[in-house]
C-alpha cells in the first residue's frame, strides 16, 4: 500500500541537472507505454500485441489495478476467440495454454512483489476462469500445481497473510475437485501435516499455529469423532505446547495455549475441539494447566507470560465453579498480577483496571 | 497530489519530542508539485486515497485550508466513473477504496452537495455502486466487479454509506453475522472466515460494529488485550505477534482499542515518541520506522495516532472513520 521498511536516501533535490534528465526521459517511458495501453483499450484492440504490452506495463508497476482489469477483459476475448474456433478439445488446449501462459507471466512479479493485493486478485481470477471454462481434469492440475506455488512464498515468508489465506483458497477449491478415491478427512490431514512442518520449523510463526487450530475442529468433525477422540486430541495438544514452551518468552505460543484454554471455557466450548467435557473436567484440567505452568516459573520468573497464563486459568476456574472467590482464592491472583505490574510496565493500565476489577 | 514517498533525508531522527507541524504541512503541499519524480506517475493507482491521508492530515495539523478547495473537490469529482464509483485518478476503473476516499473527502470539504449539482447521479448513484457490491448470501462486500472480497471493503461501504446517510441501501445485519463469521478465539478478525487475526483486519470489523451499532458483540476485554500486546519494547505498535513495529499501526490499533474504550491499556507516552521519531525533521513527513522514508499514508496515520492519544495541538480523530471528529459530528448529527 506505501512504502515499508525502505532506509531513506540522500535528499532528492540533491540529484544533479544528468540524474533528473534521467528520470524525466523513464517518466516519459513509462507514460508513453501507459498511453499506448490505454488506447488499444479504449479501440477494443484485444491483440497479443495489447497482451505484450500490458505485460510491460505490468512489470513495471504491478499496483496499477486499472491495468489488472484490462489484462482481464483481453484474456476474456482470447478465450472466446479459442472457444469460437475448432472443437472443444482444440477449444480447450487453447484455453489452457492462454492460462498457464499468464500463471507463468504473474510468478516473478509474485516473487518480487509478495505483499502486493492485485496480483494475487488476479491469479485468483485466472485460477478461477479455468475451473468455469475447462473440463475439470484439467482445470484441477492448475489448481494442484499452486499448492508448490504457495509452499514456495511461504518458504521465502513465512508469515505472508496473502500466503496463507491463498492456501486456503486453493484447497477450498480443490476438495469441490478431489477424486473418488479421496476424501475429505485426507486432505484435511495433509494439510494439518504441512501446518505441523511450518511449525517445527519455526515455533514462533503464529500463522501456522492458527491454521492448525482450524484444521483440528474439521478434522474432528470430518471423522465425526467421539467425544473420547477429541479428548485424546486435546491431550495431545496440551502436551505439545508444554513441550514447545520450554521458551515461555515466545508470544505465539501463549496464544495457542489461550486458544487451547477455551476448551474449558462453558461460553465459547461449542467452538472448539472438545465441546462435551463435563464441568469437572474442566476443573481438573486447569488445575493441572495451573500446576504445570507453576512449575515452567522455576527459572523464569521474569517471564509475564506465566503470570498472566496463572491468572487467566485460575478465572476461567471460578467462572467454570460459578463461584464469587474469597479474600484468600484472590491472594495468589494478587501476587501473580503483582509480577505483572513490575515485568510488563507498556500494560500497567491494563493490570490496573483488571485489580480494580477484582476489588469489586 | 503525489504520493511519491521522500525527499527524504539520511540525517537522524528529531532528538526532542516536537512534532514538526510545518514541515509537515509543506510537506503535504508540495506533493503535486512533484511531477518530475517517476514515482509520481507510479502511484497514480493511489491518488484519491493520497488527497484524503494528506487532507485528513492538515485538518488534524490544523491546516484545514491548506490545500486548494475548489481544485480539490473538481479533482474528486473527476474520478468518478459512469457506475456511479469512483477509480484513484481520472480514466482509472471504480473500485470501493477510492470510492470510499472520495466520499470521504466530499464531506471533510462540506462539499457532497456538489454531487448533486455535478456528479453523476448525486448520492444515491454512489449509493447503489456500493450496494451492488454486496454478496446478498454471505452479506460480505467485494471491491469491484472483479470479484475479490475483504472484509475492508465491508467496512468501507459502511463507512461511505453512513457519511451519506444511506446505510439502509445496504443489508446490515447480515453483514454483521459476516463479521461475527471472521472472528477468532483471540477475539480478533481475519481478512474472511477463518484467516489470522490481524490489526488491520481487526479496525476494519470493529468500525464496521461500531457503525451498526453493535461493539456489544466484541469480546472487549479478550480483543483488548490482543490489541495491547502489538506495543513492543520501543513503543511502537506491530499488526500481528512477532512482527515488527510501524507507525501505520498506530492507527489501526489504536483506533480499535479507542473504539472498544481500552486505549489506556497501552503506554500512550511510549508510542508517542515512536511516532514522533518516524517523522523526518528537515524535510516533513513521518516514515514506518525510525529512519525510513517518509509517505502520506504513514504521515496521515502518523498525525492521527497522535491524535487519539491527544497530542498537545491537535484536532480531535474520530476513531471510528479516520476524519476529524468535528466534521463527523456534524455530518452524522440526527
Amino acid at each position: 500500500m506505501a512504502e515499508h521498511g525502505i532506509p531513506r536516501y540522500a535528499r532528492k533535490g540533491a540529484r544533479t541537472e544528468e540524474a533528473r534528465q534521467q528520470e524525466l526521459r523513464k517518466i516519459e517511458i513509462y507514460r508513453e507505454l501507459e498511453q499506448s495501453v490505454r488506447e488499444r483499450i479504449a479501440l477494443h484492440q484485444y491483440t497479443p500485441e495489447t497482451l505484450q504490452k500490458i505485460s510491460e506495463l505490468l512489470s513495471s508497476n504491478p499496483e496499477y489495478y486499472t491495468i489488472w482489469n484490462y489484462r482481464r477483459q483481453v484474456l476474456r476475448s482470447e478465450f472466446a476467440r479459442a472457444e469460437s474456433n475448432g472443437s472443444n478439445e482444440a477449444a480447450a488446449e487453447q484455453v489452457a495454454a492462454l492460462i498457464k501462459s499468464d500463471l507463468l507471466f504473474l510468478i516473478p512479479l509474485l516473487k518480487s512483489f509478495p505483499k502486493c493485493y492485485w496480483i494475487w486478485n488476479y491469479r485468483v481470477w485466472l485460477l478461477d476462469e479455468a475451473k468455469r471454462l475447462l473440463p475439470a481434469s484439467i482445470a484441477s492440475r492448475f489448481w494442484q500445481e499452486e499448492l508448490g506455488l504457495v509452499s514456495t512464498m511461504l518458504n521465502l515468508d513465512s508469515r505472508n497473510f496473502h500466503g496463507w489465506g491463498y492456501r486456503r483458497f486453493v484447497i477450498e477449491t480443490l476438495r469441490e475437485f478431489k477424486s473418488a478415491e479421496q476424501t475429505d478427512e485426507d486432505m484435511t490431514k495433509a494439510e494439518f501435516d504441512y501446518a505441523k512442518k511450518m511449525i517445527g520449523a519455526n515455533l514462533s510463526n503464529f500463522s501456522a499455529w492458527h491454521y492448525r487450530t482450524k484444521l483440528i475442529q474439521r478434522l474432528l468433525n470430518e471423522r465425526s469423532a467421539s467425544d473420547e477422540e477429541r479428548r485424546k486430541m486435546l491431550d495431545d495438544e496440551l502436551e505439545l505446547i508444554h513441550r514447545a514452551l520450554c521458551d515461555p518468552f515466545d508470544q505465539s505460543l501463549w496464544f495457542y495455549h489461550q486458544n487451547l484454554m477455551c476448551v474449558f471455557d462453558p461460553t465459547v466450548a461449542a467452538h472448539t475441539m472438545a465441546p462435551n467435557l463435563s464441568d469437572s473436567d474442566r476443573l481438573e484440567y486447569l488445575r493441572q494447566e495451573i500446576e504445570e505452568i507453576e512449575d515452567m516459573l522455576d527459572g523464569a520468573e521474569d517471564c509475564k507470560y506465566l503470570y498472566q497464563a496463572l491468572i487467566d486459568c485460575t478465572l476461567l476456574a471460578w467462572k467454570v465453579e460459578g463461584i464469587t472467590p474469597g479474600d484468600a482464592q484472590k491472594r495468589a491472583v494478587l501476587s501473580w498480577l503483582a509480577e505483572l505490574k513490575k515485568l510488563d510496565p507498556l500494560r500497567q493500565r491494563r493490570w490496573l483496571d483488571f485489580e480494580q476489577s477484582l476489588a469489586c | 497530489m503525489s504520493l511519491v514517498s521522500g525527499p527524504g533525508k539520511a540525517a537522524g531522527c528529531p532528538s526532542n519530542q516536537e512534532l514538526c507541524t510545518q514541515k509537515h504541512v509543506e510537506y503535504i503541499k508540495n506533493l503535486d508539485s512533484r511531477r518530475d519524480e517517476l514515482e509520481y506517475w507510479l502511484t497514480e493507482h493511489l491518488r484519491l486515497n493520497g488527497v484524503y491521508w494528506g487532507l485528513t492530515a492538515l485538518h488534524l495539523l490544523g491546516y484545514p485550508d491548506a490545500l486548494p478547495r475548489q481544485e480539490t473537490i473538481d479533482f474528486v469529482l473527476s474520478c468518478q466513473r459512469d457506475n456511479g464509483g469512483f477509480g484513484a485518478a481520472p480514466g482509472h476503473d471504480a473500485h470501493m477504496l477510492y470510492t470510499v476516499s472520495a466520499v470521504q473527502l466530499l464531506v471533510t470539504l462540506d462539499a457532497v452537495d456538489e454531487l448533486d449539482k455535478r456528479g453523476l447521479g448525486g448520492r444515491e448513484k454512489i449509493g447503489s455502486f456500493i450496494a451492488g457490491l454486496q454478496d446478498k448470501e454471505s452479506g460480505a462486500f467485494q471491491g469491484d466487479e472483479w470479484g475479490e472480497k475483504d472484509t475492508r471493503f465491508l467496512y468501507g461501504a459502511f463507512n461511505a454509506l453512513s457519511l451519506l446517510g444511506l446505510l439502509d441501501m445496504v443489508d446490515v445485519s447480515k453483514a454483521v453475522e459476516y463479521i461475527k463469521a471472521c472472528e477468532n478465539l483471540d477475539g480478533g478478525y481475519g481478512i474472511r472466515p477463518g484467516t489470522e487475526t490481524h490489526a488491520g483486519q481487526v479496525f476494519t470489523c470493529v468500525g464496521a460494529l461500531a457503525i451498526a451499532g453493535r461493539l456489544d458483540l466484541v469480546n472487549k476485554d479478550r480483543l483488548g488485550g490482543w490489541l495491547s500486546e502489538r506495543q513492543v519494547e520501543n513503543g511502537g505498535l506491530n499488526g500481528r505477534p512477532e512482527k515488527l513495529p510501524d507507525a501505520c499501526y498506530s492507527w489501526w490499533v489504536g483506533a480499535s482499542l479507542a473504539m472498544i474504550d481500552r486505549l489506556h491499556w497501552i503506554d500512550s507516552r511510549k508510542l508517542t515518541a515512536f511516532i514522533l521519531q518516524c517523522q523526518d525533521s528537515d524535510a516533513g513527513g513521518i516514515g514506518d520506522r525510525p529512519g525510513s522514508m517518509v509517505d502520506v499514508f504513514h504521515t496521515c496515520f502518523g498525525v492521527a495516532g497522535l491524535s487519539l492519544l491527544k497530542f498537545d495541538g491537535l484536532q480531535e480523530v474520530d476513531p471510528v472513520y479516520c476524519m476529524p471528529k468535528n466534521i463527523t459530528m456534524r455530518c452524522l448529527a440526527p
